[in-house]
C-alpha cells in the first residue's frame, strides 16, 4: 500500500470519527430528559400553568416530539450546515457567542503554547546532553513540579502572592483593556504562566528521553567524529530525529491543556473565553451552547490527530504504511 | 504400578513415574508463583462474602440504617466498590509480593536507590491509612460546623492548637475536610486506576496476540475514545445525568484506558514473537492460556508503572471537576474545599491552601514513586 491509500484511508477515518461523534451527542441527548422542557415547564408551573401542558408544547413547538430517526436526520444536517441553534443565555446565535469568546482564549493561549514548546524542548535537550549535572536536576525538579502541580491551585497561589501580597499584577482580567497594550500583557501574565508550567513538564519529560535515546546513536557518534560541533549535531542531527516524536506530545499536549486548562484558567481569571462560555451554558441549561462548546474541542481533536498523521508521513521516512 | 492408581488430582497420573513427562508443571508453576489455587479460593470467597453483604444492606437494611450499626457507618455504593478494590488489591499485589520474598527484596533495593521516591511511598502509605479510617476517627465537616469558631488561622500563624490547621468559613476544621479529601482522592485514583488498567490489559493484549480484524477493530476503537476527551465527556454527561462521584469514577475507569491498552498492546507485539510463546504454542497451549499465563506476566512491568502514574492523572481530573463545580455535592473533595476559599484568599488564604498542599504532594509522590517503580522493575 502506498502512501496516497495512506493518506486517502486516514481522512475517511476522520470523517467517520466526526459522524460517531456527532451521532454519539445526539444518542445522549434522545436517551435523557429535556433540560430546557423542564426548565420552561417549571417556570411555567410556577406562574399557576399546568406542567405537563407547557412541556409538550416547549416539545411540539422545536420539533422534539417527532420520530426519533426523523429527529436524527433533522439534527446531522443542522450541525453540517452550520445552523448550531440559538443560545438564550447568551441572546444570540451560538455561533456569533462562539466568535466572540475565542479570540479571548487564543489571547493567553498561544504565548503558552509557544513558551512550553521552546522551553520545554529547550530544557529538555540541554539536559539530555548534560545529564546528571546540576542543570539536569533543576530540570528534572521544575520537571515534576509542572506534571504534579494542580493548575486551578497554583493559579490561586499565584493570585495570592502577585496580586494580593504584592499588588504588582491584576487579580483577574478586564476585558476593556486595548489588545496591544502593557496593561493586557501583565494581565495575562498570570494566565500564560499557569498553562505553559504544566505542559513544559510535559514536553521536557519526552525530549529528554528522546534525545538521550539519539544521543547514544551511532549517526551522531559519526557526526562528532567527524569534527562536527555540538550546536550542529544537537540542532542538525539530534532534534531532526527528535521531532518526529515530538510532535505527537505537541499535539496531544496542545488539546490536553485546551480542553482541561482552559475552563480552568478562564473560571479563576475571569477570561470571557471559550471555557467560560461553555460552563455559563453548562451551568444555564443552554443545551445548544452546550453542544456546540463539545462538539468544536472534538472537531479540534480530531482535525489535530488527523494533521499531526499526515505530518507524520511527511516527516518521517520510515513510516510501513503496510503496518496500518 | 503408579500409572494404574486413580489420579488424586485427575488426568495427571497416566504418565507418572516415567521422568520428565510425570511432572505436573501446572504444579511447578504455581509452586514459584501466587499458587493460585488457595489464594484464588480464598478471593473468591471474600468477593462472595462483600456481594452477600451488598445484597443485605441494599435489600434488607435498604436505606434505613446504618450498614456497620456499631460505627454507624453506612457504606455507599462507591466505598463498596473501594472494598473489592481493596481485596482484589490484596490478593493480586500484596500477596505476591509477600510471597516471592527474594524477588520483593530485590525490587526492593533497586527502588530504594530513590530517596525521594522512598519518601513518597511513605507519605503515601500515610495519606492512605488516614484516608481509610479518618472518617472513622473523625467527625464529617458538616457535623462538625460551628460558626463560632470561623475562620480560626493554623497554629503557625498564630491559632490555637485546638484547630491545628485552621478552620473555614463556617468554622469547619480543615483537617477534617482534607481527611475526608482523602477519602476521596483514594477512592477516585484507587478504583478508577483498577478499571482503567483491566481494561486497557485485556484489549491491548488480545489485540496483540488475535491480530488481524480483532486488533484493527479494537485499535480503531481506542482512536475514537483517544479523539472524545475525557473531560469534555465528563462535563456533557454531567450535565445530563448530573453529578456523582460514582458517575466521575466509572466515566474515568471506562474511557481512559486506551493509553494503556496502546503500551500493552505494542508490548506484548514484542514479547509474542519471543521463544517461550512459540513453546507454549508449540506444546498445544490455548491462545487464553498462553495469554493470561504467557503474555500478561511479562507486560506487568508496563502495567504496573502505567497503573502508578495514571492515578494522579485521576485525582487531578476529579479535584478539577469538583474545582469547577460538577464534583459531587455530597463528598468533600479537596478541589470543592480550594474552591470554596477562594473568596476568602485575602483574610483566609488558609483555607485554600492548606488542602491544596496535599493534593499537590499527594500528586507529586505519585509521580515520584511511578517513576522509581519503571526504573526498578523495568529493566530497559
Amino acid at each position: 500500500m502506498g502512501m496516497k491509500w495512506y493518506v486517502v484511508r486516514r481522512v475517511a477515518w476522520a470523517v467517520v470519527a466526526t459522524y460517531l461523534a456527532v451521532s454519539l451527542t445526539f444518542g445522549l441527548l434522545m436517551v435523557t430528559p429535556n433540560a430546557g422542557a423542564d426548565v420552561a415547564a417549571a417556570q411555567a408551573a410556577a406562574s399557576g400553568q399546568d406542567y405537563d401542558a407547557v412541556r409538550e408544547r416547549y416539545l411540539e413547538r422545536r420539533g422534539l416530539d417527532r420520530p426519533v430517526e426523523e429527529q436524527y436526520v433533522d439534527y446531522m444536517t443542522n450541525i453540517l450546515t452550520l445552523d448550531w441553534g440559538y443560545s438564550f443565555s447568551q441572546g444570540e446565535p451560538v455561533l456569533a457567542a462562539i466568535g466572540e469568546a475565542w479570540v479571548y482564549s487564543a489571547q493567553y493561549f498561544v504565548p503558552s503554547i509557544l513558551i512550553s514548546a521552546l522551553l520545554g524542548y529547550g530544557i529538555g535537550l540541554y539536559s539530555a546532553l548534560n545529564r546528571y549535572t546540576p542543570t539536569d536536576y533543576l530540570g528534572s525538579f521544575v520537571a515534576y513540579f509542572g506534571i504534579s502541580i494542580p493548575n486551578f491551585w497554583f493559579a490561586i497561589v499565584l493570585i495570592l502572592l502577585f496580586g494580593v501580597v504584592f499588588r504588582l499584577l491584576p487579580t483577574f482580567y478586564d476585558s476593556g483593556v486595548a489588545l496591544l497594550s502593557v496593561q493586557n500583557a501583565k494581565q495575562l501574565l498570570l494566565p500564560v504562566v499557569v498553562l505553559s508550567t504544566a505542559s513544559v513538564a510535559g514536553q521536557m519529560r519526552y525530549s529528554r528521553a528522546q534525545a538521550i535515546e539519539y544521543a547514544r546513536s551511532a549517526f551522531v557518534k559519526t557526526a562528532r567524529a567527524k569534527g562536527a560541533s555540538e550546536w550542529r549535531v544537537l540542532t542538525r542531527h539530534i532534534l531532526r530525529v527528535a521531532l518526529v516524536p515530538l510532535s505527537t506530545i505537541l499535539i496531544a499536549d496542545v488539546l490536553a491543556v485546551l480542553f482541561a486548562g482552559s475552563f480552568i484558567i478562564e473560571t479563576i481569571f475571569q477570561i470571557p473565553g471559550l471555557g467560560r462560555l461553555a460552563l455559563e451554558a453548562i451551568q444555564q441549561r443552554d443545551t445548544p451552547l452546550v453542544l456546540a462548546t463539545t462538539l468544536i474541542p472534538v472537531f479540534i481533536a480530531i482535525l489535530g490527530n488527523l494533521l499531526q498523521d499526515l505530518a507524520y508521513v511527511a516527516l518521517d521516512p520510515r513510516i510501513d504504511y503496510g503496518d496500518r | 504400578m503408579a500409572g494404574d492408581e486413580p489420579a488424586p488430582d485427575g488426568g495427571t497420573a497416566r504418565g507418572a513415574g516415567t521422568g520428565f513427562e510425570g511432572i505436573d508443571w501446572t504444579a511447578v508453576d504455581d509452586a514459584g508463583s501466587a499458587g493460585p489455587s488457595a489464594a484464588v479460593t480464598a478471593e473468591v470467597l471474600v468477593l462472595l462474602g462483600l456481594a452477600a453483604a451488598l445484597v443485605y444492606d441494599y435489600v434488607v437494611l435498604a436505606n434505613e440504617a446504618p450498614t456497620v450499626g456499631v460505627v454507624g457507618w453506612d457504606v455507599t455504593g462507591v466505598e463498596w466498590l473501594l472494598v473489592v478494590v481493596l481485596v482484589v488489591g490484596a490478593f493480586h499485589a500484596a500477596l505476591p509480593l509477600a510471597r516471592n520474598r527474594r524477588l520483593t527484596a530485590y525490587y526492593w533495593r533497586q527502588f530504594r536507590k530513590n530517596r525521594a521516591a522512598v519518601v513518597s511511598l511513605g507519605f503515601l502509605g500515610v495519606v492512605f491509612l488516614v484516608g481509610l479510617v479518618g472518617p472513622l476517627i473523625w467527625t464529617a465537616p458538616n457535623e462538625a460546623i460551628d460558626y463560632a469558631a470561623a475562620y480560626q488561622p493554623p497554629v503557625f500563624a498564630g491559632g490555637s492548637w485546638e484547630h491545628a490547621l485552621g478552620t473555614d468559613a463556617q468554622g469547619r476544621p480543615i483537617w477534617h475536610l482534607i481527611v475526608y479529601g482523602m477519602r476521596v482522592s483514594l477512592e477516585v485514583g484507587l478504583i478508577s486506576m483498577v478499571f482503567a488498567i483491566s481494561i486497557g490489559t485485556v484489549v491491548g493484549t488480545a489485540a496483540a496476540y488475535f491480530g488481524g480484524y480483532v486488533d484493527e477493530a479494537l485499535m480503531r476503537y481506542v482512536d475514537l475514545q483517544q479523539t472524545f476527551p475525557v473531560f469534555i465527556l465528563l462535563l456533557l454527561l454531567i450535565y445530563l445525568y448530573g453529578a456523582s462521584l460514582l458517575l466521575i469514577i466509572a466515566l474515568y475507569g471506562l474511557f481512559s484506558w486506551e493509553g494503556t491498552a496502546r503500551l500493552v498492546r505494542s508490548e506484548a507485539l514484542q514479547r509474542g514473537e519471543e521463544a517461550y510463546v512459540r513453546a507454549a504454542e508449540a506444546t498445544g497451549a490455548g491462545r487464553w492460556w498462553t495469554i493470561r499465563r504467557h503474555l500478561i506476566p511479562n507486560v506487568s512491568s508496563t502495567v504496573i508503572t502505567a497503573a502508578t502514574l495514571s492515578i494522579p492523572v485521576f485525582i487531578l481530573g476529579e479535584a478539577s471537576l469538583s474545582f469547577l463545580g460538577f464534583g459531587d455535592p455530597d463528598v468533600f473533595s479537596w478541589g470543592r474545599t480550594i474552591s470554596a476559599g477562594r473568596s476568602d484568599l485575602p483574610n483566609a488564604p488558609w483555607i485554600s491552601t492548606i488542602p491544596g498542599l496535599f493534593l499537590f504532594l499527594t500528586v507529586l509522590a505519585f509521580n515520584f514513586v511511578g517513576d522509581a517503580l519503571r526504573d526498578a522493575i523495568d529493566p530497559r
